[in-house]
């Protein structure tokens, strides 16, 4: 099994363009981009992949030890930039994939050339000042409903959709798909993300960074796109008009405009 | 139906109904969503109606789930009501408002009854994952006890078992000798002091089942039927996450399999040691010794299998100044073998006669093996030695040749007088060598020079150089160094080593 076929890389795009890759949060899969990426095809070479456990990853691969924390996800990350050889490239990162860029650039800042990260959060769980969004007991509340809602969180999470009838062009093999995934997996990746503490990894990333931040975001609240911010040297902040924590669902445009406006101011500089 | 009993029905239907605005914000709820959250509903984002599990949900799972494929039907979460959480299966689908807007449709139906039934449902897998668990184990320690080799061996496999596939962070394993105390046979893992005093746990008449678990986490399992067990294995649990690790049935089940390996253990040990037995007996007969000359010898069973194997030497007087030495090696192992060495061994003796000489006798053996079929394809190497003269006349069937060590230290390989193992009906031949006085010969089996991790020639040059020492200790001692560094994988082993010390031919009687 190959890196590649292991976190189940797709390449699209110019072949000799410079290199774009987008990462997909904790949730769903690389389909998450689906919007969005389209747009980079024709000046980079853009590159999906899903992290091991979800879409059409490997689930063999999934090691427990190796994905109890960011880390392993950011060592699949540099694995894969590596089989790749693209030379320095743009990673966009949603939700905890932006902290998994983060922490991949700390380790490898010759394998980026900046960073976008849509809806980072650092932590999640307050902490004296600082504001993540939720309170400890609330993250143990999470984690307790992960373990005891069986159907909730499982592959039977998808629903069962009753034939299509208002979107035919959606075939049966794509339903739920995108979010669909193994429970135990999805409950210690839930660990991973939920309980993870990077702020100290911010301040070594020397890689220029956009943050892309919604005014309303329950899971990464505005603030928390702030504080990324002010603890990423030479980061940029775009607040979105957008709602929710999936801006590149629910506001494509505005993630792609921004992504393609930082692209080209930054990459004027030497 | 009028437009008024649609409005109505929008209130009074059985389930809670949202309407959302792109944002996934509530535009409107119908009256069971208010009765069920008892707040207003009205300009709240739906994900805050949630407990933080839903909310995440939705906005990671749901929200990106109703962009991608525009609904998803059944979905768990949990409303917040004033009285905790309400388990709801969630519908929804994006519809285009009136005023071209994207709107979701929302249907909750309460799902307590369905949030127990998954329970069950849940703690049934975790049930029967649980038993495939106990039965991998126990289908693992079985094979582990069929390969066990003796009491020994399967008592090791047990305790080893115990702590690869029970868990267990230490294991002994005690088997009743003839008397019926119990001794240890076996162990794995770092066993605490005291723990010893245990083993007799539940034993014959003690009214306590198979297994006895002690409060501290030491269990003890009858090996064999609990009315009259074989044994026992004495458990300490591993620490932490459970408390007790152990299943019963598990267990039980782990002490009958012991049961049935430790009789089967008994059987081959008894059988090993007939064997065992037979050979030496068949080895301990009385050797010639005169001032001439002096044979010593040393036999070593095979360690792997406790197996005998069919490896023997003899030495006799042909007449008043001829001896003859012989060493051999029957194919095969156990009982069968011990019995086909003595035979042969017998045969030998009855066919050496003055005047035969060793080619003469290797076919004489050659019509008994063609006979009675015992002994086919053994080796043996024999020789006659004239104690007036110190010729030798010898031969070897197959067998490693002869080595002889002069008194200066000087040795030699005897290469000559070869011909193929009995039975394969090949012609026999003999070669004829001398020894000085004091000089030393050698006859051993291959177990003594063949090793997996050497050409048999580097293992003869071993012997060679070792053997130079014979003459300051013992042949017991030679086999021991020569041995040193291949117990594990030791074969059978015989050595006879004759010293021809004439004295002065006037004054013999």
């Amino acid at each position: 099994m190959t890196v590649l076929s292991r976190n189940n890389v797709v390449l699209s795009g110019v072949p000799d363009g410079p290199a774009m890759v987008f990462a997909h949060g904790f949730g769903c899969d690389q389909s998450m981009w689906r919007f969005v990426a389209p747009a980079f095809e024709s000046t980079h070479r853009v590159v999906r992949f899903d992290h091991v456990g979800a879409g059409g990853s490997d689930l063999h691969a999934y090691d427990p030890q190796r994905y109890a924390s960011l880390e392993g996800y950011a060592d699949d990350v540099v694995e894969i930039l590596d089989a790749l050889a693209l030379g320095p490239v743009v990673f966009v990162g949603h939700s905890v994939s932006a902290m998994i860029g983060v922490l991949a650039a700390a380790r490898r800042p010759e394998l980026f050339d900046r960073l976008v990260l849509v809806g980072p959060s650092p932590r999640y769980v307050d902490d004296g000042d600082y504001r993540g969004g939720f309170s400890a007991a609330e993250i143990d509340e999470l984690l307790a409903t992960m373990d005891d809602n069986y159907l909730g969180w499982s592959a039977f999470i998808a629903p069962v959709i009753m034939g299509n009838v208002d979107r035919p062009e959606l075939g049966d093999e794509l339903t739920n798909s995108f979010c669909r995934t193994d429970p135990a997996i999805a409950r210690r990746f839930a660990r991973a993300t939920f309980l993870a503490d990077n702020r100290a990894d911010l301040a070594a990333v020397t890689t220029p960074a956009l943050v892309l931040q919604c005014r309303e975001d329950v899971i990464a609240p505005p603030e928390v796109g702030r504080y990324v911010h002010e603890h990423l040297a030479g980061s940029e902040l775009v607040l979105l008009d957008a709602v929710g924590h999936c801006p590149n669902l629910s506001a494509p445009d505005q993630v792609v405009d921004a992504i393609a406006a930082y692209v080209s101011h930054v990459s004027v500089q030497p | 139906m009028s437009a008024s009993s649609r409005s109505d029905a929008w209130d009074v239907a059985p389930v809670a109904l949202l309407r959302l605005d792109g944002d996934g914000t509530v535009v409107d709820a119908n009256q069971v969503l208010l009765d069920w959250v008892r707040r207003p509903a009205q300009g709240v984002r739906l994900a805050d109606l949630l407990s933080v599990g839903g909310r995440i949900y939705w906005e990671t799972h749901l929200s990106p789930l109703l962009h991608m494929q525009g609904r998803f039907d059944e979905v768990a979460v949990e409303l917040r009501g004033p009285d905790g959480r309400l388990p709801v299966l969630m519908s929804a689908v994006v519809r285009t408002g009136v005023d071209g807007g994207r709107r979701v449709d929302v249907a909750l139906s309460r799902a307590t009854e369905r949030s127990r039934y998954e329970r069950e449902l849940l703690a049934a897998r975790a049930a029967a994952d649980r038993s495939a668990d106990q039965l991998r184990a126990l289908q693992a320690i079985t094979a582990a006890l069929s390969q066990g080799v003796g009491t020994d061996g399967v008592a090791r496999a047990l305790a080893d078992s115990a702590v690869t596939h029970l868990g267990a962070t230490a294991a002994s394993v005690w088997v009743a000798a003839e008397d019926g105390t119990l001794v240890r046979r076996g162990a794995a893992g770092h066993l605490p002091d005291g723990l010893d005093r245990r083993a007799a746990g539940p034993g014959a008449g003690d009214p306590v089942g198979a297994v006895e678990p002690h409060a501290d986490g030491v269990v003890v399992v009858a090996l064999g039927a609990a009315s009259a067990p074989q044994g026992t294995l004495v458990l300490v649990a591993g620490g932490g996450q459970s408390e007790d690790p152990f299943d019963v049935g598990v267990l039980t089940a782990v002490g009958q399999q012991a049961g049935l390996a430790l009789g089967r253990a008994a059987l081959f040990d008894q059988k090993a040691s007939v064997a065992h037995e037979l050979q030496l007996a068949l080895l301990t007969t009385h050797l010639p010794a005169d001032d001439r000359f002096t044979v010593t010898t040393e036999y070593r069973p095979g360690v792997q299998a406790l197996e005998v194997g069919g490896d023997w030497f003899d030495a006799f007087l042909l007449d008043d100044h001829v001896l003859a030495v012989t060493v051999g090696d029957v194919v095969g192992r156990g009982l069968h073998a011990a019995t086909a060495m003595g035979q042969l061994r017998s045969a030998v003796r009855a066919v050496a006669a003055p005047g035969v000489g060793p080619a003469a006798l290797l076919a004489r053996l050659d019509r008994f093996v063609g006979q009675t079929g015992v002994g086919f394809m053994a080796t043996l190497a024999y020789a006659e030695i004239d104690l007036t003269s110190g010729e030798v006349r010898y031969a070897c069937a197959g067998h490693l040749p002869p080595l002889r060590f002069a008194a200066g230290g000087a040795h030699e390989f005897w290469w000559d007088g070869r011909s193929t193992p009995l039975g394969s009906g090949a012609g026999r031949t003999e070669a004829t060598a001398t020894l000085d006085p004091h000089d030393q010969l050698i006859l051993y089996t291959d177990g003594l020079v063949e090793r997996r991790d050497r050409p048999l020639l580097d293992g003869l040059e071993a012997l060679a150089s070792a053997g130079v020492a014979l003459r300051e200790t013992s042949v017991g001692a030679l086999v021991t160094g020569l041995l040193g560094q291949a117990r594990d994988e030791r074969d059978d082993v015989c050595v006879l080593v004759a010293s021809w010390t004439p004295g002065d031919p006037a004054t013999r009687p």
